[in-house]
């Protein structure tokens, strides 16, 4: 198991550190547009870049957002729920977890499929598409695995790393 | 079993999930997916599964939501907003509940860089606290003060509210922005004058501070002024037709980290944390996002709201009749519901009869954000309430509840004078876009 969670945590910092890059990446080829406008020279394929980077930011973030117990739920009754409940519930949300990334995965490459038979590709680079989606269904699969190894945790272990104030090794 | 039945049971079930702490977004797609599989097939299902996370991933209209976060972020971690609360310390805190009026102050001078209530209440608590505690102020005035004023964050441009309501009803989110300024200032207004009367009967809640001379009042203001530069020039920008939302947010990103660096406050470590931090946030709130648009079209298939809105149109009320009993659910459910997920939750529902009844839809957006900012500090959950108990563990959170009520009632007003003044809201949008 230590070793699965060495993996996990290195694959989550990757993933995390490809949205990273591309928040930064993001604002520079903003800045560079608007500064390279007011000379008269914008920056030619910035909309490509900006939205296609975009889709590296969301799903990059994914799985730390998981490890991080970052996704918002009501804890109104918590306190009123038995532990066993709770932990029960903690178990069953990861693996559904889970399954929606396995499936946005899943379909994402099936989708992706579509866009390589009709040659998708953005307006001006001519980027095509189904990298991006490659892309998203990759950082879909970390999430999914990421977040199957919680639930793992939760059931074998009773650990959960949510818990943890500060992340290590990320 | 009908559509309608379908979805009932699927709202049934949404609840049961949420109840059991079962994430809003995972709980959305659970019911969204099962819902649009039973009613339409699983073609139908999976297909918006891929197509839908691709598109709202790729939204040109959503690169704001990473750009304003990491804006946010790295004014927090620089101490910007700590000198935005100097300054109007300055200026008024040597007059009667001036402290508190300067952490009002403060707090919607940070909103108009985290577009985050609860980044504007934590980062607020922690500057403001303990100088009203050294002030001898009565805990229930600056704990509420604290409370109430990050809940501006959501209202004052920027807001992440702002932008989920407008991608979730295809509305434009400069004029979202633009239509908050005016009402975010009346509203910071409003508290001003709430700390006025509380001061002027209970003096003792919030003693005169020290008088600063005015070299001191000149440098605090200088201090400050490197950040409302930045945030002159994003509104601004925005209002004067130089950027789009989406630059602006990645100008008012680019300055803080110039500013941070230049100062020597922002290290690359820094940089590094604050930009962790944003994609975390931005993968909260995106996810919710998908699993909305999971949802959404499962509402539609259901016809629930078209239900609801012939319910609605059985009561025979006027346009304004329908905007106040839908802002009063707005009102109860925001004491049980995190407000961003009830707005995901209930907006496919509402919204559609708010166009049948010729209600403007941005100041139907402006009126639903600040309805759902009374949630932040309602009880029981009142989100930003526990914020403040989390900085100031030693104040008993009925004290802080007691401390919020002014403020709360203050947003009543606010709420009132909009619905009656909708200018207020329109003016500068239509001004601007039209």
């Amino acid at each position: 198991m230590y070793v699965l969670r060495t993996l996990a945590d290195r694959l989550i910092g990757l993933s995390a550190f490809i949205g990273m890059v591309g928040l930064t990446v993001e604002m520079t080829v903003i800045l560079i547009d608007v500064i390279g406008r007011a000379l008269g020279h914008p920056l030619y394929g910035s909309h490509d870049l900006v939205t296609m980077t975009m889709s590296l930011i969301v799903f990059g973030g994914m799985a730390l957002c998981d490890y991080k117990g970052g996704h918002v739920s009501v804890d109104l009754f918590e306190r009123n729920f038995p532990p066993a409940l709770n932990r029960v519930m903690d178990i069953l949300s990861a693996i559904a977890g889970a399954v929606i990334f396995a499936g946005i995965a899943y379909y994402m490459y099936d989708y992706s499929k579509i866009s390589v038979m009709l040659n998708r590709q953005t307006n001006l680079l001519d980027l095509p598409v189904a990298w991006y989606q490659w892309a998203i269904a990759a950082l879909s699969v970390i999430t999914a695995l990421a977040m199957l190894l919680r639930a793992f945790e939760l059931a074998l272990l009773g650990e959960d790393v949510r818990k943890a104030t500060e992340e290590q090794g990320l | 079993m009908s559509n309608e039945v379908t979805g009932l049971v699927g709202i049934i079930c949404l609840f049961v999930l949420l109840v059991l702490r079962v994430p809003v977004a995972i709980s959305m797609f659970i019911v969204g997916f099962t819902g649009i599989w039973l009613l339409n097939g699983t073609a139908a299902a999976t297909g918006l599964l891929a197509s839908e996370s691709f598109t709202l991933a790729t939204s040109p209209e959503l690169v704001v939501v990473p750009l304003f976060i990491l804006m946010g972020n790295v004014a927090s971690i620089t101490g910007m907003s700590r000198r935005l609360y100097d300054a109007a310390y300055a200026i008024i805190g040597s007059v009667r509940g001036g402290l508190a009026s300067a952490t009002v102050i403060g707090c919607g001078g940070f909103a108009a860089l985290s577009g985050s209530s609860v980044a504007s209440a934590l980062t607020m608590g922690k500057v403001a606290l303990g100088e009203m505690d050294r002030y001898k102020y009565d805990t229930r005035l600056s704990t509420g003060v604290v409370a109430a004023g990050g809940t501006l964050g959501i209202l004052i441009p920027p807001s992440t509210g702002f932008v989920i309501f407008a991608i979730l009803t295809e509305q434009s989110i400069g004029r979202l922005f633009l239509a908050g300024v005016f009402p975010g200032i009346l509203l910071l207004g409003l508290f001003v004058i709430a700390i006025t009367v509380i001061c002027w009967f209970r003096p003792e809640y919030g003693p005169a501070g020290p008088k600063t001379s005015m070299g001191e009042k000149m440098r605090a203001i200088a201090g400050a002024g490197p950040i409302v530069g930045v945030i002159l020039l994003t509104i601004g920008g925005i209002y004067g037709g130089f950027f789009s939302p989406v630059e602006a947010s990645a100008v008012g990103a680019g300055m803080v980290i110039l500013i941070g660096v230049f100062t020597g406050k922002l290290s690359f470590r820094d940089y590094w944390d604050a930009t962790k931090d944003s994609v975390v946030t931005t993968a909260t709130v995106m996810l919710i996002l998908i699993s909305a648009h999971m949802i959404n079209p499962f509402m539609a298939l259901s016809h629930i709201p078209t239900a609801v809105g012939e319910m609605i149109t059985a009561l025979e009320l006027s346009a304004t009749g329908v905007l106040i009993l839908i802002l009063a659910i707005y009102l109860v459910l925001g004491c049980f519901l995190e407000g961003f997920a009830m707005l995901v939750l209930t907006l496919p529902i509402f919204f559609p009869i708010i166009l049948a009844m010729g209600i403007d839809p941005i100041w139907f957006g402006v009126l639903t954000v600040l309805t759902l900012e009374m949630g932040l500090i309602s009880p029981p959950v009142g989100l930003n309430v526990f914020i403040v108990k989390s900085v100031a563990p030693n104040v008993e959170l009925g004290t802080i509840f007691r401390g919020v009520l002014p403020f709360w009632l203050m947003m009543i007003v606010a709420v009132g004078i909009l619905i009656a003044f909708p200018q207020i809201v329109l003016y500068l949008p239509n001004t601007m876009f039209n």
